[in-house]
């Protein structure tokens, strides 16, 4: 377990002075404000419009307007950061020969790569982090209903988390940094066009199938403020799906 | 110590190490000699447990290393070729990192990382980043590594490889410093390294062991052979020819240039007096005639590129003797 965090800790603190990270949260911070704001006039137009009409004043909710779309913007950024946090942990490591001390430690595989991967949810934490400012800071001038919102935090964070799993393990099998983004990013992309092909599907079953293993349909609860087992099982079998095909490849270098 | 047992490694069709054999004992400084591509690190990565041998067996501090990997690294400091520091950290931290990935004791943390930095005279360069230190405080770094967890066994894959003659010097000496603490296996191609700092030598070459023994031993391995380096005033485009009369004499090559040649000859020193004399005799002025003994220089050149091709082992033991005036 020691082991495990020690990694984690160093991975996360190489993160975090790396001025690549401050660039990486600066344009996600300029992404966010500018849409976000967007978001909220837009909503408060429509308030009031509704005031002027009443009977539909009902549906505009902030946590479908102005939250969701929030969410919805991170979850498109993070597909792309997510491959550029993750990237760099196996293939740099290869690459740079730094893998050799890695392997001739007393470490068992399985700790590298848990290590490894909970560095990288520390850093997507300080993404969510940075994201839900900007709810608190709507919080300053309205009334919200927290629950909900902590639970669509925390829907998207699950996806965050995993596409990191999904990410690393991409970022193990090659030593090339292009690669690793490049395949981990249109991995993350097609994940979400797996709901696409339940339309065309024939059979019954093939529908249920695909639309189990879809990410926008278990997410779709989490989102608007429910927790569902079945996703929550979803999650973190994918999760420990990826990490464990990461922790055979990193194994896999002791018999090659 | 260290034993290996009959092993090989294969990778896809090619054989990198065959059927390989030795056992090092407690304390010992040991070469690892043998040209580039004769398999040195890879027997090196297999007792490490970095990598796994296609077949035979090899255990360290009587661990087996593949049914006891983690025990055996726990024993072991190992200095890759390429030393595996990350550019990003300061050095401090890096030393820090690698000796809680070995389990050093949380207490005993700084007081092996101070020792570590004491022992590679890493001092002034503690609190800079790795990325910004020269190659040779980077080498020193990665041995700083090795050494860091106090480990029983030290291997060593071309500790002084792209390192100026001072830092080499430097780096030899603190092997010496760390011998009789550390059983050492240190892999070279570079043979005064291995005069200056081994005991005991394993010449590999091409997968195959081809000698173990002590370096007093191997040097003279060859009794009752020797060498003498001749200069002369005139050159003489076949000083072998004028030579092949002389009783004792069993090799001529070409140094440098036609002026300057190096004769092997078997016997005593009549054999030199006879050649001297021969040469004066025949005019071509004899300005130096300096005997030398059969070093592990030779010996490994025999062993290596093998005695048959006498020319093409002289002009690699040309370029092995211009690391020695380095």
């Amino acid at each position: 377990m020691s082991n495990i965090l020690t990694i984690a800790f160093k991975e996360f603190k190489s993160f975090i002075k790396n001025p690549t990270f401050y660039i990486m949260m600066t344009l996600l911070t300029l992404i966010l404000s500018a849409l976000f704001t967007m978001q909220l006039q837009r909503f408060f137009q429509m308030g009031a419009m509704a005031m002027m009409q009443p009977g539909a004043a009902g549906q505009a909710n902030i946590h479908y307007a102005v939250f969701l779309n929030h969410l919805q913007i991170l979850n498109l950024i993070l597909i792309f950061i997510v491959p550029a946090i993750t990237m760099r942990l196996f293939s740099e490591e290869k690459k740079l020969r730094t893998f050799d001390l890695l392997l001739t430690c007393p470490l068992k595989s399985y700790e590298i790569v848990i290590g490894k991967y909970i560095g990288a949810l520390l850093a997507l934490f300080v993404i969510f982090l940075i994201a839900f400012l900007y709810p608190l800071g709507t919080a300053l001038f309205a009334k919200l209903n927290w629950a909900p919102l902590l639970i669509a935090f925390l829907g998207i964070y699950l996806i965050a988390a995993v596409y990191a799993a999904m990410n690393l393990f991409c970022s193990s099998l090659s030593e090339s940094i292009l690669i690793s983004y490049v395949t981990s990013a249109i991995l993350n992309i097609a994940v979400w066009f797996v709901s696409q092909a339940v339309e065309f599907a024939d059979t019954q079953w093939a529908r249920n199938f695909l639309e189990h293993i879809s990410l926008s349909f278990h997410i779709s609860g989490l989102i608007e403020g429910t927790i569902r087992t079945n996703s929550l099982i979803y999650f973190f079998s994918a999760i420990g799906l990826f990490l464990f095909l990461n922790e055979r490849v990193v194994e896999s270098h002791r018999w090659r | 110590m260290i034993e290996v047992k009959q092993l090989c490694k294969d990778y896809g069709n090619i054989r990198a190490i065959d059927n390989v054999t030795f056992s090092i004992q407690k304390g010992d400084v040991v070469g690892f000699l043998g040209p580039n591509g004769a398999g040195k690190s890879t027997t090196m990565k297999i007792i490490t447990g970095f990598m796994a041998p296609s077949s035979g067996s090899a255990s360290v501090a009587g661990f087996d290393v593949f049914e006891n990997p983690i025990e055996v690294k726990k024993r072991i400091g190992y200095l890759p070729e390429t030393p595996p520091v990350y550019s990003d950290m300061f050095v401090r931290d890096y030393l820090r990192y690698v000796a809680s990935l070995k389990q050093v004791d949380k207490a005993k943390i700084n007081s092996f990382v101070d020792r570590a930095i004491e022992k590679t005279n890493l001092n002034q360069v503690s609190h800079r980043l790795i990325h910004h230190l020269s190659k040779g405080f980077k080498q020193r770094v990665g041995i700083a590594q090795a050494i860091v967890s106090d480990p029983e066994v030290l291997i060593l894959d071309e500790p002084t490889v792209g390192l100026d003659p001072k830092q080499v010097a430097e780096i030899r000496d603190l092997i010496k410093e760390l011998r009789g603490q550390h059983t050492i296996i240190l892999s070279t191609h570079i043979l005064p390294e291995v005069q200056a700092t081994c005991e005991r030598v394993v010449i590999i070459n091409k997968g195959k062991i081809v000698a173990q023994d002590t370096i007093q031993n191997l040097s003279t391995l060859e009794r009752g052979q020797g060498k003498v380096f001749i200069r002369l005033r005139k050159e003489i485009q076949d000083l072998a020819g004028l030579l092949k009369e002389v009783q004792g004499v069993i090799g001529v090559d070409n140094g440098a240039n036609k002026k300057e040649w190096k004769v092997d000859y078997k016997g005593d020193e009549e054999v030199i007096g006879r050649v001297s004399e021969k040469i004066v005799s025949s005019g071509l002025g004899l300005i130096e005639l300096s005997p030398s003994k059969v070093d592990l220089e030779d010996v490994f050149l025999k062993l290596t590129y093998g005695s048959d091709n006498k020319i093409e082992s002289s002009e690699k033991s040309a370029q092995v003797s211009s690391h020695v005036t380095v």
